[in-house]
């Protein structure tokens, strides 16, 4: 055994120890894992603080206070958290609806609550807005001017004092004696007048607060208790939780089908380009002639599975290395509850299995031609592994309790991508049929192994003629 | 003495091709044992079939005492005929690579590289990838890698081939010298003067079948035709009644040189002794047969044809060198 593992770490390092396979197989998720963080990040980014100052003509008198009032910093943060609220109750309902596991629900839970956290801070950018009231009789004209001093650079600097916005308030606003058609009293609107870059947010946030002011200050006017009728006009926002339940009903969506696609291209990739690596390293060795000198000090077995141990631990590495990139930036995004960690390690079950077949047909064929043209002539039996479970990913996973799936799982060969594909999926399969399928996958193996332990015996020191399949059959039935 | 090697009745056929018919072959321990024939002659073949690379259809075989050298491996030096290298490897990593596959520790395996290669003169190489190496270099890497282990015994195949004749020296002294640390040595090649020069027992084959098995003083007792070449300085020295010396048994002349063949009891330091007296010499000696000369005269036949073969099969293997 001490041999086979001498010969198990050298091909792992001739593989691993190099700048080909370490920008190959490292980079990509590392750049992935650099994206994940940066991506969320740079989506999130809240939109630049707004500095300046909105100018207030209150000719009633009475509203410009409540203006003040309403942009102090603390009557701001309570309207974000206000709007942060919302949404998470409206994210609850939404989850609750849909009837999801508890632990999905939680994972989405906290992926939305991330995700309203950046969107509260989106919908309601940082100010740090002043409010200047001017003298009643002030001109329209002259303080409109002061708006046009004001670019769009400036309101992003700290300190900047321009005017960002004019709200001229005629008398007649809050108290009118005139009344229209239906006899209501008909109030003069009041006037808006914005900087021509400023934030749409704030500028809706200017718009609202306003006419809250304007209209608590007609309730004042009116001699009424203002609290006591805003209390009263409280409406829970229920029509948001359904926009909401939408967005989380697709997040589900994306799950389901990201999951499962993620398993099966893991264990495909790890599995076939540790294969690829074992069938040009035998090739190397059959051309390179170094065969014989290896075989003068172990056995074409021990050289065997050394080589399949060794290309194994790379592909280990490469399904280990991008599982963790997976699992990490599930974690990031708080939404590791999607995954069920017993998956996990039946991945790596079938990995195991997927990749010891995949390797004895590498082995057999890399022992078996001269060089790697020869060696393409022979892949068929490979391609058709490669192939199958990509034709069949993606009704499987539309169905992964349909008949077809079922029997899919016991074709040797393909079932462990098949397996990977259901196990992964939302919907649970017949618990009987993991260990079952597992079983035939072992069986698979150990007919693989004795078939590929024949040819690799004989293969590897025929030089000449590369044998075509009904010869390898017959190598396979020599004693 | 035991044997390292026993051999009976050994059969090995590729297809409807005998590769080795009927062979019988004891090597003795702390021999150096030469196996000559030309290409395709089944050296090559007998020499996987003791390493247990292939097996053999019938016979038995015995290596250092077991039934197969795979109960022996670690014992056992080969450096093959095809013999490769990892191109991309490191000569020092390779050369530990071996060694560890052959049951040596990693730090005896780090320490007996390092030696090895100061012996042979690529101390620089330790860091070099083995393509970077010339030929004649690669060849001397992989003799390393066959006795890095200390194998009590060595089997070179073509271990002279694509070497120049530095480096052949080199190597000689490198077999001599494993010889004399007590290892039996096989080595085979077609090339019958190496064999001369080195082995002190010689197994020659010819199509699968053995046709000599015979100690290297033992083939010249046999085969010499005891011959006294003399070539005096004077044309007219030839004429000296040269065949009366005592044991001449003829006489021949050709072209300023005469050979004098000698019966079976003559004395010959007598005869050179005599005939240094009888007039001034260019030259004097005795005439000992080439092994190629034995290997025609056992084999019979056409002997021109014969020899054309020999060379023939020298040639491929300087091919297979300069291709690289």
């Amino acid at each position: 055994m001490g041999k086979v593992f001498i010969i198990a770490w050298k091909e792992f390092l001739a593989t691993v120890a190099t700048k080909g396979f370490i920008l190959g197989m490292l980079i990509p998720p590392f750049i992935m894992g650099v994206a994940f963080t940066l991506m969320p990040l740079l989506m999130n980014k809240k939109a630049p603080t707004v500095y300046g100052h909105i100018a207030v003509i209150d000719r009633s008198g009475v509203v410009a206070p409540r203006i003040v009032q309403a942009f102090t910093p603390e009557a701001v943060e309570a309207r974000r958290a206000e709007k942060l609220k919302a949404g998470k109750q409206a994210i609850e309902q939404g989850t609750k609806a849909l009837g999801l596991k508890p632990e999905t629900a939680s994972g989405i839970q906290k992926q939305v609550d991330a995700n309203s956290m950046a969107a509260a801070q989106n919908l309601i950018p940082d100010t740090n807005l002043t409010v200047q009231v001017l003298p009643p009789e002030t001109s329209v004209e002259d303080a409109k001017r002061e708006i046009l001093k004001a670019t769009g650079r400036e309101q992003a600097a700290a300190g900047n004092a321009a005017r960002l916005a004019l709200i001229v308030i005629p008398e007649t606003t809050v108290k009118t004696t005139q009344t229209n058609e239906e006899g209501q009293p008909d109030f003069t609107p009041f006037q808006l007048l914005t900087a021509p870059r400023l934030d749409i947010e704030v500028q809706s946030d200017v718009r609202r607060q306003t006419s809250k002011a304007i209209v608590d200050s007609r309730l004042a006017t009116a001699g009424e208790d203002v609290a006591k009728i805003r209390g009263i006009m409280q409406v829970p926002t229920v029509e948001e939780s359904a926009v909401t339940a939408q967005g989380d009903t697709k997040i589900n969506e994306v799950a389901k089908i990201m999951i499962p696609a993620a398993f099966m291209f893991l264990l495909w990739i790890s599995v076939f380009s540790s294969g690829q690596y074992l069938l040009t390293s035998t090739i190397e060795e059959k051309s390179n002639r170094v065969m014989e000198v290896l075989l003068s000090a172990v056995s074409p077995m021990q050289l065997m599975m050394g080589k399949i141990i060794g290309k194994g631990a790379v592909g280990l590495l490469i399904l280990g290395l991008y599982s963790s990139v997976g699992v990490a930036s599930l974690i990031f995004f708080a939404m590791a509850d999607l995954l069920a960690w017993h998956n996990l390690i039946l991945l790596f079950v079938y990995f195991a299995i997927a990749y010891v077949l995949i390797a004895c047909l590498m082995a057999s064929i890399g022992a078996a031609v001269n060089d790697i043209n020869e060696a393409q002539s022979l892949m068929a039996p490979v391609m058709i592994v490669l192939v199958v479970p990509m034709i069949l990913w993606m009704p499987i996973l539309r169905n992964p309790n349909s008949a077809f799936a079922q029997v899919c799982s016991f074709v040797p060969m393909i079932n462990p991508f098949i397996m990977v594909l259901r196990i992964s999926g939302s919907e649970p399969i017949p618990m009987w049929q993991i260990p079952a399928s597992i079983a035939v996958g072992l069986l698979t193996v150990v007919f693989m192994c004795y078939a590929a332990a024949k040819i690799f015996r004989i293969g590897v020191l025929m030089y000449g003629k590369p044998p075509n399949l009904p010869t390898l059959i017959k190598w396979i039935r020599m004693a | 003495m035991s044997n390292a090697i026993e051999i009976r009745d050994l059969n090995k056929s590729f297809g409807p091709k005998l590769a080795v018919q009927h062979l019988d072959l004891d090597v003795p321990e702390g021999s150096l044992y030469g196996f000559i024939g030309p290409n395709g002659a089944g050296k090559s073949t007998t020499i996987r079939m003791i390493m247990s690379i292939i097996f053999p259809d019938s016979g038995q075989l015995k290596v250092l005492g077991k039934a197969s050298a795979v109960e022996s491996k670690d014992r056992i030096g080969y450096l093959p005929e095809e013999r490769g290298i990892y191109r991309k490897m490191k000569v020092g990593a390779f050369l530990k690579y071996m060694a560890r596959l052959k049951g040596v520790d990693a730090a005896e395996a780090e320490r007996r590289t390092r030696e090895w290669l100061v012996r042979v003169g690529l101390a620089e190489t330790y860091r070099k990838k083995c393509e970077e190496l010339s030929k004649g270099m690669q060849q001397k890497v992989q003799f390393i890698a066959a006795v890095i282990h200390e194998p009590d015994l060595l089997i070179l195949d073509e271990v002279f081939s694509g070497l120049d004749p530095e480096n052949r020296r080199l190597m000689r002294e490198l077999i001599r010298e494993q010889n004399e640390a007590g290892r039996t040595i096989i080595f085979s090649t077609h090339a019958m003067f190496e064999a001369e020069q080195l082995c002190d027992r010689l197994f020659m084959i010819r199509g699968g079948v053995k046709v000599l098995d015979m100690e290297l003083e033992e083939i010249w007792r046999t085969y010499d035709p005891k011959t006294v070449v003399v070539e005096p300085i004077e044309t007219a020295a030839l004429d000296l009644p040269w065949g009366n010396l005592p044991g001449v048994k003829e006489k021949l002349d050709n072209d300023g040189v005469i050979d004098l063949r000698l019966d079976d009891h003559a004395d010959v330091g007598e005869i050179m002794r005599q005939a240094t007296t009888m007039a001034r010499l260019r030259r004097i000696e005795l005439k000992r047969p080439s092994l190629e000369d034995v290997f025609i005269e056992l084999v019979g036949g056409d002997a021109a044809k014969l020899r054309q073969e020999l060379r023939d099969s020298a040639k491929p293997a300087v091919q297979e060198v300069t291709r690289g």
